[in-house]
């Protein structure tokens, strides 16, 4: 274990530094490349952070804690456990595919782009590793303003502003309800603890709480990371999101699962007897996300959209999977948040290069790409086999696990899961039929250019990952495992439960 | 002997094949009429050696299981990779291999200067290796692995030539028809790891026996589904027919010879889970029965070779369900060696038959079926099943996700609305409204209305929706707004009560209750 290196924390500034460097930069492809490069950099950290994770241990590791606010003792306390620790590298590629996809797209502003891009990055990776309350709110609000910009100057859509906003409100909205959970939470801890206050995720576990107070914080926080996850009704800002911003951006909305990753982290094991009281709430609520809006994806015509509705249906089968609480439909639904980053951001990522070619994602301006764009095609139907589940690639996977899960916890539901297949592979192959297949109508297509070494770059990684993955998940779900039964202890079987009796 | 270790190569020879077509074709390295050498060679080669070694693995005749350690394991959950070196398996293996070979051989001059050369070659090989996986699994899980990905196969092929949009429907339609089987398939393996821990052919097989009988069925049901659609049975015989536009060769290898007898396959395999479920082999004795008198019956007017063969192929298969239904499990199996080898060859040759009985007349059917004109309509509308099948589960489906996009953009999304426009619509709407009562609020003249502090505010407020309240149902007493309000809520209720009455509703709440009922 390397004690002497606060990696955590490097990993979190080093993007940081990257994005205010860039300022001095005034040469704008200087400052492009400068910033691929800390991307680069910053991914060999985080791969480094991989590295250094010992998988044999459940408890946090490579935890950093300083005193940050003494008077509510607030610290600055970062550490990664066996779930949190993959969506480090899993930011880090994201972000070096989005750096690349948005390399000859952005035109205007291009170093605050890059500036935005790389603090994005930063916060994100502080929303993953953060272990105290209030840290982790303060990088999950700081997550706004970047997205903000980023959608409102270099959107796509005619309305990016209106988008900008809608994004902005939603998560305000969403982020109050939050706030309160934790102040609930550290006030709680206050009483039992002589007035010391604290908010530090490791002593909040360890704290007893009783019934009524945890219905209150559960439902605050499932509230909060609702709206970001995004799980019925509040998703509507996704599908708008999906029109109006730029698509690697989109992709990255897409790729890494924020309010489902707050779900399991923080809303489940701080409220664990209300959690599993209310666990056939949860379940229900997935599975309402996952139909509802499987059927609305069949219905869409823009690739956007549709993609935006099937990642909104996939995020319905990870909750429901989680609600069956057990071990295999826990690292199922892990290992599906992980495969987002991978699965759907590529395939908002190939929209995107759809949509720079031709100037749209509607099935009228399509139809027949298969012929002038081969290669384009041949990853686009990878990663769509893999996100509705074909085996050989991760999705199979995660979604054999979940499923396996929901049979033993929530047995009724796996029809609803088993249907939602069924649908997802409806909507997807069809957008294929009529969007790749069949004549080509359109003089664009005809003369479209097919992926460029550039391209196929950026997605050659994540289509090897998907293979990879697929075809040997074992050392990725054991990595998880401990972390994963750890998890499912504190919820089951509370340590302050243990201890009380 | 040392030899069974082997048995893997069976499988990962046409894997590497494929791996190989795939990657020089997708970077080019390949190309047109030139590489067609390269491609078809490697794709040859690797299905002979996999036929080599699967005889020579024969030849020893053994029937264990060897175990090539865990793919998978997360708490109890266990999916080792295991492979029958011996056994019906094998032997249906080598089967299979010769088929695959021999349609290899016949389509390097079937498919020569056919733009998707290389795209076919690389299918066929991708295709071998999950059939033959299928076959040789000892384990529920990769038989799975390669029954879903020969459907992605046969999903391509049917696509063959994708700029046809009639192919690109048919294998889009196939390839969902199949899921639902394949949603079968998976929850039965679900339903095995809950109650038997395993899902090793032998373990459910053995432990079947120590289920109960609703269990076992439930079990044997689940699995029948997967197998009814992949070997086109009632209700899913339809796909069938679609699934010849395929070129030739692929209609030979996939629906005559090696993918079809899938589902049969599966239940041979299963022998031990049906015998304790006697419903489950009722059903099947059932389905079978219906499907071969259906097919048989519709047979009777098609025009063209395929679609004979097709329905040919299903009343075979039919026979085949009613054999294992009854328990006769040897003939079943040979049954289905036999038919894969007669019907590969028929589909082949299907072509030279035409172009040599050209001119010949078909022997028409018996005049008394003939004359039954009713019988002639049915038979050639292929008694409406597909019709049926639309009409009872895709247009449901398609009607609810109309409404569903409706409530979302209408209902949901106006709710949550865009806060830009809204506000400022809000704001334009609040403007008029109060021009309207007077009450302009904005006005520097207008004090009396202005308050200030809490108490200032809150009797601002009162006034104003005192005002309003008064404007609209006091002034205008019984006027214009009431009634109108009245009408539209009477107009929305009676839309609600429509809908609700639709049958799509009706069965969703049916269906909901019923899993409500199962829940508890």
């Amino acid at each position: 274990m390397n004690d002497s290196l606060p990696l955590l924390s490097l990993c979190l500034v080093w993007p940081l530094l990257g994005a205010v460097s860039i300022a001095v930069l005034s040469n704008r492809d200087l400052a492009k490349r400068w910033a691929l490069a800390v991307a680069g950099i910053e991914l060999l950290l985080t791969l480094l952070v991989a590295f250094y994770f010992d998988p044999e241990d459940s408890s946090w590791q490579l935890q950093e804690t300083y005193r940050w606010l003494p008077s509510l003792n607030i610290q600055y306390q970062l550490a990664v456990d066996g779930i949190s620790v993959w969506f480090l590298p899993l930011t880090a590629l994201l972000t070096l595919m989005t750096m690349q996809a948005s390399w000859q797209n952005v035109q205007s502003l291009t170093r605050l782009h890059l500036a935005l891009i790389l603090l994005l990055e930063s916060v994100t990776i502080g929303v993953f590793t953060a272990t105290d309350l209030v840290l982790f709110f303060l990088f999950w609000e700081l997550t706004l303003p970047p997205i903000f910009l980023l959608i409102g100057l270099w959107g796509i859509g005619a309305e990016r502003r209106q988008a900008a906003n809608k994004y902005t409100l939603f998560m305000l909205f969403g982020g109050a309800p939050l706030l309160f959970a934790i102040i609930l939470l550290a006030q709680n801890y206050a009483q039992q603890h002589g007035g010391v206050w604290s908010f530090s995720l490791p002593e909040l576990l360890a704290t007893p709480i009783d019934l009524a107070l945890q219905q209150l914080v559960f439902a605050l926080l499932l509230l909060g990371f609702a709206v970001k996850a995004p799980l019925l009704p509040f998703h509507t800002w996704l599908p708008t999101v999906a029109m109006q911003a730029p698509t690697h951006l989109t992709a990255l909305l897409v790729g890494l699962k924020l309010g489902i990753y707050g779900i399991i982290r923080f809303a489940l094991p701080l409220a664990p007897q209300a959690a599993f009281e209310y666990r056939w709430l949860l379940a229900i609520i997935g599975a309402i996300t996952l139909v509802y809006a499987a059927l609305i994806a069949l219905r869409q015509t823009n690739l956007r959209r549709l993609l935006a509705y099937a990642s909104i249906s996939h995020v319905g089968m990870v909750v429901m999977a989680i609600a069956a609480f057990n071990q295999q439909a826990l690292q199922g639904a892990v290992m599906q948040l992980l495969n987002f980053g991978l699965i759907a951001s590529s395939l908002m990522l190939l929209a995107g290069m759809i949509e720079q070619r031709l100037g749209s994602n509607e099935l009228v301006h399509l139809g027949g790409l298969a012929k002038p764009l081969p290669r384009l095609t041949t990853l686009f139907f990878l990663f769509a086999l893999a996100s509705i589940g074909v085996p050989g690639s991760n999705g199979f996977v995660a979604e054999l696990l979940m499923l396996l899960g929901v049979v033993e916890g929530l047995p009724v539901l796996s029809f609803v899961a088993l249907f939602a297949a069924v649908l997802g592979a409806g909507y997807l192959l069809n957008y294929i039929r009529q969007g790749f297949w069949g004549p080509v109508v359109q003089v664009d297509v005809q003369r479209s250019q097919d992926l460029l070494p550039r391209e196929l770059l950026l997605l050659i990684v994540p289509a090897l990952l998907v293979l990879l993955l697929g075809l040997m998940p074992q050392g990725l779900l054991a990595n998880q495992s401990l972390a994963v039964i750890g998890w499912l202890q504190r919820v089951e079987q509370p340590q302050w439960l243990l201890v009380k009796n | 002997m040392r030899f069974h270790g082997f048995d893997v190569l069976v499988v990962l020879f046409p894997l590497l094949a494929a791996l190989i077509i795939g990657c020089l074709s997708f970077f080019g390295w390949i190309n047109g009429e030139a590489g067609e050498k390269t491609s078809s060679r490697i794709a040859i080669t690797a299905i002979s050696l996999a036929l080599l070694i699967s005889l020579a693995s024969l030849a020893t005749d053994s029937t264990e299981v060897y175990d090539y350690g865990t793919w998978l394991h997360v708490s109890k959950i266990i999916i080792g990779f295991k492979l029958f070196t011996g056994g019906f398996n094998l032997a249906l293996a080598s089967l299979f291999a010769v088929l695959l070979l021999v349609v290899m051989r016949f389509s390097l001059n079937y498919m020569h200067r056919e733009a998707g050369f290389h795209r076919w070659f690389f299918t066929l090989s991708l295709f071998a290796a999950a059939m033959l996986l299928l076959v040789l699994s000892a384990n529920a899980v990769f038989t799975f692995i390669g029954w879903e990905i020969a459907g992605v196969c046969s999903y391509w092929l049917i696509a063959y030539a994708y700029d046809r949009p009639i192919a690109a429907h048919n294998a889009t339609r196939v390839f969902v028809t199949n899921r639902i089987g394949d949603g079968g398939f998976l929850l039965a393996i679900g339903l095995a790891f809950s109650w038997l821990e395993s899902a090793d052919w032998a373990a459910i097989n053995s432990g079947a026996v120590d289920l109960e009988q609703a269990d076992a069925t439930c079990l044997a049901l689940s699995f029948a589904l997967a197998a009814f659609a992949k070997s086109a049975q009632i209700p899913f015989s339809p796909w069938l027919a679609r699934a010849m536009e395929g070129p030739t060769p692929s209609s030979a290898l996939f629906y005559g010879g090696v993918m079809i007898h899938a589902g049969v396959f599966l239940l041979i395999q299963l022998q031990g889970l049906f015998q304790q479920a006697p419903l489950a082999m009722t059903v099947l004795v059932a389905v079978g029965a219906l499907t071969t008198l259906y097919s048989v019956f519709v047979g009777l007017t098609q025009t063209d070779i395929k679609s004979a063969h097709s329905f040919a192929i299903s009343a075979q298969l039919g026979l085949m369900f009613v054999e294992c239904g009854l328990g006769f499990w040897q003939l079943a199996s040979w049954h289905l060696a036999a038919h894969a080898v007669v019907r590969c060859y028929l589909l082949l040759t299907s072509p030279s038959i035409l172009y040599n009985s050209q001119g010949r007349t078909v022997k028409p059917v018996a005049p008394i079926l003939a004359n039954c004109r009713w019988a002639f309509i049915a038979s050639l509308q292929r008694a409406w099943l597909e019709v049926a099948l639309d009409w009872a589960a895709l247009k449901p489906v398609q009607q609810l996700a109309k409404d569903m996009s409706y409530i979302d953009d209408h209902l949901i999304d106006p709710c949550f609305t865009a806060p830009a426009s809204a506000i400022k619509t809000a704001a334009e709407l609040a403007h008029s409204e109060e021009q309207k009562i007077g009450a302009n609020l904005q006005s520097e003249l207008d004090q009396f209305a202005q308050g200030s502090g809490l108490a200032g505010k809150l009797t601002q407020w009162t006034a104003v929706a005192l005002h309003w309240f008064e404007q609209h149902f006091i002034l205008y007493g019984i006027g214009r707004d009431s009634i109108q309000l009245g009408r539209r809520l009477g107009h929305a209720a009676n839309h609600l009560e429509q809908l609700l009455l639709r049958p799509r509703y009706i069965t969703l709440f049916v269906l909901i209750s019923l899993l409500v009922a199962l829940g508890v």
